[in-house]
């Protein structure tokens, strides 16, 4: 177990998961830890740029809301931009969590147990910003719940044929089915912090989100029970909640969304974003709370091999599209794929390129792969390709469609980006709240992974 | 002042809270209240309405008190709820236009052609269709001023009795009337009432843009003051020579139809004229040319000369010698036209625009007499009641010891050499009779605010000589005087209501029973049977030996030559219009704005993008204007649109583009050459334009076939584009029953002036945005006009096709909204539900033809009070965040259909128009029930022509178009018409 970390386990046994010979106490001290001491002074500042920044949000929506869309700078053609660039960005981004905790739990991946806690937690963040900007896109949010299926007086339903509504559902039920795995995995965490706390109010507020957790064999069945079902439930919404927003674009006959790849595209796209994501925070994490032994390289590198893989599959359908597009000869999506790499919007396609085709072929270097600063940067870079992937996808199909006298150009205004800028500030404020009042990694499933859990170790708990 | 004024009608309930503004308004009520009952002027009428108004918001019943007559389907009273239909004419210079006006309870909301009145035959012109606006304009002055002060009428009346005393003493020494012109029986005998009163003042007549070359041309000629008819129709061959007849020249409705009349083909077989344009700058008529050679406005009359030589050649007697000047014409070009001219003797057309200097017209007129063509295409009739434009005299006008504006804006539109502002400055007693407080008003002593032409009595004769009467449908809303009144107080200094001015003309002009004429006239709006005799007699060609005057200006190609023409906005008399100023130019795309236009070859000479300022001096006056580059235009010319760059007339007008009359030379100098210098500045000046992509990209958007390609292959059209077969996986919808309504559009008869853009901004409430929503792509016009460059860069063609909503069966907006908000009915509209809209905008990015359009800001919010009597009360006003579009005019649909269900019957085929349709020009739009295998509708769909635009989508769009043929001579063959787009 005192073997450094970096080497390199034979493929029949796996390196070990846990480093720094933890035990379990060892590990609720510096998990639990994080919570109940005094948060560090950069956890101060960061929460203070970030609840900034979602002041912003609330203020650009409030004047949003007071002047209209038109503060924007959409026009005919471009109907939609930056509002649905950013939902379908930040839904992309939340498709790592439940992956890793829904998909990677069945497939018995052992090493997802240091990162599913607050990937999940990512992915409801995430997925709330994403939520905002259906809302507020529209023309009139105070009739916004005529998208709602309620019998009204006016005795009209939705239009249960738009993507828009499919998108309502599809979004709203991964967004509940989250929320409901990640609340069910907390209990048995919650009731360590309950059992921990010495202050009263901590004491009851735990003791309520426990719900009377004791730890007992029965419980632990019911849970173990409720767990897999949860996990069985959100494996299918990881893949249909992407390839139903991907609907948004499919099912229109616009060049360059008119197409049948779309749905797995999107969800490639979407793992890959998510996990770029989980990434760039989980550096961050374990550097400024020191769990470099619970996140360790391994799993790093294991992520990085799926955005190698993921990456891949979006270079991929980046390919087929040009294919296609010649093959159909229809000549309308060839030019608008032209006008894609060479048009007026070349600059952000090349952006898109770059990043999401050409950043992770570094992981193909075992070095590389294992280096932090390198991931770190990769991760980022491939977040922002991914955004440039929905700019390209939503802005020039809209730009040059049909009628050349129709095209136009499409420029944001400050209220965009103030807008944009102002979703991490949601994001981040939601997500520093969450390290600061919840186990940010899962203590129950961490030790469920240590050799000493295991019924067959042969030591017999003999700790070194 | 100005201010205080301004905020009149910035919002009600600013104004409601301004407590003195509220005195002053009860003030004035007491003060006319006071007054002899009696003597309940219309004027005061009116002042109390205008209190009422203000203070109630309530904008009801201002019905003019005399009686008036309605056109047709008049009930005996008002319905509320049904409009009511007047005849009325719309005088615009020297030309009358029979207009037909919609009122809803005594407020006029929309404006159509008579259809029995010669100038418009129940079509529209752009300034008719907009004229309306103009109505309701808050920025209209509404009150007297004697030097910026407010005043009553009473006080002029009793300032100008004193000085009538003196004039009649005088014999009217030192008095000038400076008017615009008019041909009007009522001003023409106030004229003379005037000068038989004051022999020795002067009246001096002037309008900026006017045809005073061509008048003088034919004076020259045949010792007559006559005025041209061109019978087009008549035409196979049309040469025009910097004549844009289509848009811009006098009388150019009546000259599309008959343009239009000579080119609809129904099938391979029929006959259709050809079309020849050579001119400087890019009009819509060059872009309906068969064969189009840009050539500068200097270089015409060269150009002219060289046919002239040819044709003699050919044995046509023209006895004239060329002069020395440059001939170095495209010969083939030439030859080939001048076989066709040889062919079409008597049946040809040589047309000259008013740009050019009276030698060009006086050639153009022998030409034509050589070519037989005189009372055959061209004929002349009397110039009858006319107060024609004249030549400034400089000395007449600074004499002036009183000066007496009749209109217009001469310190805005005179010629700068003249400086009417110095005029004005040394002219004791200045007098402005206008619609806004405008550039002359402000330095004149006294201004009268101006009548509308629908708020006044007067009479008008159309250019064929019918005599119409000009019926108010309204009491002036901002207490004007109409030009006749004002011209009889002038004359009296006591004032007589226009009815009783006008009834006093008309009992010389009406036989028989005066008040049964009278009334028919009203209700026609012409008077039978007035038009001229068109003789073949009294014309005398005098024999055409040499040169009057030197063809001026025939200089070098490379020579830079400055040409002004009219705008959108007409001479700038239409600035405060915001539908004029937003309506997109046809060419150059530009709203908001004027620019220098030039050609690529001089923007590359002078290494110049859209939008750089440059500088242009002549004879040390200079300008800075941005230039904007269209293809086509003559290498070396640069045109300068007339009318922008106000200062002083409202909101709309101020500070909008450039005033180009900085450098007008004057009417008769539409153009010159040598002098100028052009030079490019660092800065740069933004535009808006609502087309920024020029170029089909090969893609059939637009067909066209060469006449020959048309016989070869009638199919032409719908071969342009192959596709799989169209089916669907859902069952289609049954529309077989009942109305079904489609739509065709015509690109043959369209020359795409967009008069069916204004008309259905008019008609549908459509909202104007301004230029920096324009600028950001979103501008609302439910009906535009695409505009196409094809083939050389340097030699472009243009074509211009409009596009409403094509109502797709398969309506791709319909299947992605979230809410159901635009839904198909059964008689095959896609409508829109704007209570049910949520604004999410996938209806416009599914779009194909990108029809729809998005209310991004609340663009009525800020519409004055006064204007919301304009909007049509049977089409919803939208508030922000919907979407709309054309319904075809959904509301004229149900209220045709109410209609006939009273009557028990179908809608007649022909009895239902949209706006579009009624407006435009050339009729190229038909509308109507498609199953009806009668209708013609149906029929122009079952033609060869027709094909539907992006069909291949299978989305069924119920409008289509007939393609374009050009006819082509087969000696000039171009490219075949492939579906290259380029």
């Amino acid at each position: 177990m005192n073997k450094p970390a970096e080497n390199i386990a034979l493929p029949a046994e796996e390196a070990p998961l846990i480093t720094g010979g933890q035990t379990f106490h060892s590990i609720t001290e510096k998990i639990a830890g994080v919570v109940e001491r005094k948060m560090p002074k950069l956890w101060l500042l960061a929460f203070g740029a970030a609840f900034s920044f979602l002041l912003v949000l609330l203020g650009s929506i409030g004047y949003l809301v007071w002047e209209g869309i038109g503060i924007w700078g959409l026009n005919n053609p471009v109907g939609w931009g930056w509002a649905i660039i950013n939902f379908v960005w930040w839904v992309g981004i939340g498709h790592a969590g439940t992956l890793i905790s829904a998909i990677l739990f069945l497939l018995r991946q052992r090493w997802r147990t240091s990162i599913n806690r607050f990937a999940e937690a990512m992915t409801l963040f995430a997925v709330l910003c994403a939520l905002i900007f259906p809302g507020i896109h529209v023309g009139r949010i105070w009739v916004a719940y005529f998208l709602a299926p309620v019998p009204s007086q006016m005795m009209v339903w939705p239009n249960f044929r738009s993507p828009l509504l499919w998108d309502v559902f599809a979004v709203g039920t991964y967004f509940t089915a989250s929320l409901l795995f990640w609340y069910t995995g907390l209990i048995p965490d919650l009731a360590t912090l309950r059992d921990r706390a010495i202050s009263k109010i901590k004491k009851i507020l735990y003791g309520i989100f426990a719900m009377g957790w004791r730890g007992g064999n029965r419980q632990w069945r019911h849970y173990e029970i409720a767990y897999l079902i949860l996990a069985g439930i959100s494996t299918p919404l990881v893949l249909s909640v992407h390839s139903v927003v991907s609907t948004d674009f499919a099912v229109s006959i616009i060049p360059g969304w008119h197409t049948t790849i779309f749905p797995p595209y999107f969800v490639a796209g979407a793992i890959y974003s998510g996990f770029a994501m989980v990434m760039t925070l989980s550096v961050i994490a374990r550097k400024v709370f020191n769990l470099e032994n619970i996140i360790t390289i391994n799993h790093l590198e294991k992520m990085n091999k799926i955005m190698l893989l993921t990456g891949m599959m979006v270079g991929y359908s980046y390919a087929t599209e040009y294919f296609i597009a010649w093959y159909s000869g229809n000549i309308y999506e060839q030019f608008t794929f032209i006008n894609r790499a060479f048009g007026n919007y070349a600059w952000a396609y090349w952006i898109m390129i770059s990043c999401n085709v050409l950043v992770p072929q570094l992981f193909w270097f075992k070095k590389l792969r294992r280096t932090v600063p390198v991931m770190f940067v990769a991760s980022i870079l491939i977040n922002v390709g991914m955004w440039f992937e929905r700019f390209v996808i939503v802005v020039t199909s809209l730009s040059r469609d049909y009628l050349p006298a129709n095209w136009g150009y499409y420029a944001p205004t400050l209220w965009d980006i103030l807008i944009f800028a102002g979703s991490f500030g949601l994001f981040f404020t939601l997500f520093l709240l969450f390290v600061r009042f919840l186990p940010m990694v899962s203590m129950t499933e961490i030790k469920g992974v240590l050799p000493e859990a295991d019924p067959h170790h042969g030591a017999g708990g003999v700790h070194e | 002042m100005g201010k205080k004024e301004n905020k009149y009608w910035r919002s009600l309930g600013q104004l409601n809270n301004s407590p003195e503004y509220r005195k002053q308004l009860l003030k004035e009520h007491r003060t006319e209240n006071s007054d002899d009952p009696n003597k309940f002027s219309r004027r005061n009428f009116l002042s109390i309405m205008g209190a009422s108004i203000a203070l109630a918001g309530l904008a009801g019943c201002r019905r003019p008190v005399e009686k008036i007559v309605p056109y047709v389907r008049q009930p005996e009273e008002i319905i509320p709820g049904v409009p009511e239909y007047y005849a009325t004419t719309m005088p615009l210079g020297n030309s009358a236009y029979g207009v037909v006006v919609e009122s809803h309870e005594g407020r006029p909301t929309k404006i159509e052609g008579n259809p029995k009145h010669p100038s418009s035959h129940g079509a529209t012109n752009l300034f008719m269709q907009a004229a309306i606006l103009n109505l309701y304009d808050p920025d209209r002055s509404d009150s007297v001023r004697f030097k910026g002060d407010k005043k009553k009428i009473d006080d002029f009346q009793k300032f100008w009795k004193e000085q009538l005393e003196k004039f009649d003493k005088n014999k009217g020494e030192g008095l000038v009337v400076f008017s615009e012109s008019f041909s009007s029986p009522t001003m023409e005998r106030l004229k003379a009432e005037f000068h038989k009163k004051f022999p020795r003042a002067t009246w001096v007549a002037y309008e900026p843009i006017n045809d005073g070359n061509l008048l003088a041309a034919i004076k020259n000629l045949t010792g007559k003051s006559l005025r041209p008819n061109y019978y087009y129709d008549k035409a196979d061959i049309i040469v025009s020579l910097d004549a844009d007849f289509l848009q811009t020249e006098s009388e150019s409705l009546s000259a599309a139809q008959g343009f239009v009349a000579g080119r609809k083909i129904s099938s391979s077989d029929d006959k259709m004229n050809r079309l020849y344009v050579v001119e400087s700058g890019y009009s819509i008529t060059g872009a309906m040319a068969d064969h189009r050679m840009k050539l500068k406005s200097s270089e015409i009359g060269g150009l002219l000369w060289a046919l002239i030589e040819q044709l003699k050649a050919r044995g046509i007697n023209i006895n004239v010698s060329k002069p020395e000047i440059k001939s170095d014409f495209n010969s083939q070009w030439l030859s080939a036209l001048v076989d066709d001219l040889m062919e079409a003797q008597g049946k040809s057309l040589i047309i000259v625009g008013r740009n050019q200097p009276t030698i060009v017209h006086e050639l153009a007129l022998t030409v034509n007499n050589a070519l037989n063509n005189l009372n055959k295409t061209v004929g002349f009739l009397e110039d009858k009641e006319s107060i024609l434009p004249q030549k400034l005299s400089m000395p007449k006008l600074s004499r002036a010891d009183t000066m007496v504006i009749l209109g217009g804006d001469p310190v805005y539109n005179t010629p700068v050499s003249y400086d009417f502002q110095k005029i004005l400055a040394s002219t004791k007693n200045t007098i402005h009779l206008s619609e806004y407080y405008d550039e002359t008003s402000q330095l004149c002593g006294w201004h009268i605010p101006r009548a509308h032409f629908l708020e006044s009595w007067g009479d008008a004769r159309a250019v064929d000589g019918t005599l119409s009467v000009i019926q108010p449908l309204i009491a002036p809303l901002f207490n004007g005087v109409s030009d006749v009144e004002f011209m009889s107080l002038t004359n009296s200094g006591e004032s007589k209501t226009g009815y009783e001015l006008v009834r006093e003309s008309w009992s010389k002009i009406i036989k028989g029973d005066f008040e049964k004429g009278w009334r028919l006239t009203l209700h026609d709006g012409i008077l039978r049977g007035s038009a001229s005799e068109f003789t073949k007699s009294n014309l005398n060609i005098k024999k055409y030996s040499k040169p009057r005057e030197t063809l001026y200006n025939v200089d070098a190609a490379t020579n830079i030559e400055i040409v002004f023409q009219p705008s959108l906005l007409y001479d700038g008399r239409f600035a405060n219009n915001g539908w004029l100023q937003e309506l997109p130019e046809p060419i150059t795309k530009l709203v908001w704005d004027n620019a220098a236009l030039i050609s690529v070859k001089t923007a590359g000479k002078y290494n110049l993008e859209n939008g750089d300022i440059i500088k242009l001096v002549i004879s040390e006056i200079e300008m800075e204007i941005p230039a904007w580059v269209i293809p086509g235009i003559a290498d070396n010319s640069i045109h300068l649109p007339l009318g922008y760059g106000r200062k002083k007339v409202g909101r709309i007008a101020d500070n909008v583009g450039f005033n180009t009359y900085k450098l007008f030379g004057g009417p008769d100098k539409m153009f010159f050459s040598g002098a100028v210098t052009l030079t490019k500045t660092a800065r740069k000046y933004k535009m808006a334009n609502t087309q920024d992509h020029n170029r089909m990209e090969g893609r059939a958007i637009f067909r066209e076939a060469s006449l020959d390609e048309y016989k070869k292959n009638p199919e032409f059209a719908r071969e342009m584009v192959e596709h799989p077969p169209l089916k669907s996986i859902y069952h289609d919808y049954d529309y077989s029953e009942g109305y079904q309504w489609g739509m065709v559009i015509d690109l043959n008869a369209c020359i795409g002036c967009g008069v069916c853009t204004i008309a259905c901004q008019s008609e549908n409430n459509v909202p104007i945005v301004g230029k920096v929503q324009v600028g950001k792509g979103r501008e609302m016009h439910w009906m535009r006009n695409d505009r196409y460059f094809r083939g050389d860069e340097n030699n472009p063609e243009i074509v211009i096709m409009p596009v409403p909503c094509q109502q797709c069966e398969n309506a791709p907006c319909e299947e992605v909204c979230p809410v159901a908000a635009t839904s198909h009915d059964k008689e095959g509209l896609n409508t829109m539900t704007y209570n049910r809209c949520i604004g999410t905008r996938y209806c416009s990015n599914n779009c194909p033809y990108k029809v729809r359009r998005f209310n991004f800001f609340n663009y009525t919010k800020e519409l004055p009070e006064v204007m919301k009597m304009l909007q049509n009360p049977y089409v919803t006003v939208r508030s922000r965040g919907v979407m709309e579009k054309c319904t075809f005019c959904l509301q004229r649909i149900v209220r045709s259909k109410r209609t006939a269900k009273h009557e028990g019957r179908k809608v007649h085929d022909g009895e239902l128009l949209t706006a579009c349709q009624q407006a435009c020009p050339t009729d190229a739009i038909k509308f109507g029930n498609i199953i009806e295998p009668e209708s013609t509708v149906a029929r122009k769909k079952s033609t060869d022509r027709n094909y539907e635009l992006l069909a291949e989508l299978n989305i069924r769009p119920r409008n289509s178009y007939l393609a374009r043929v050009r006819n082509i001579n087969e000696k000039l063959k171009r490219d075949t018409y492939r579906n290259d787009g380029h």
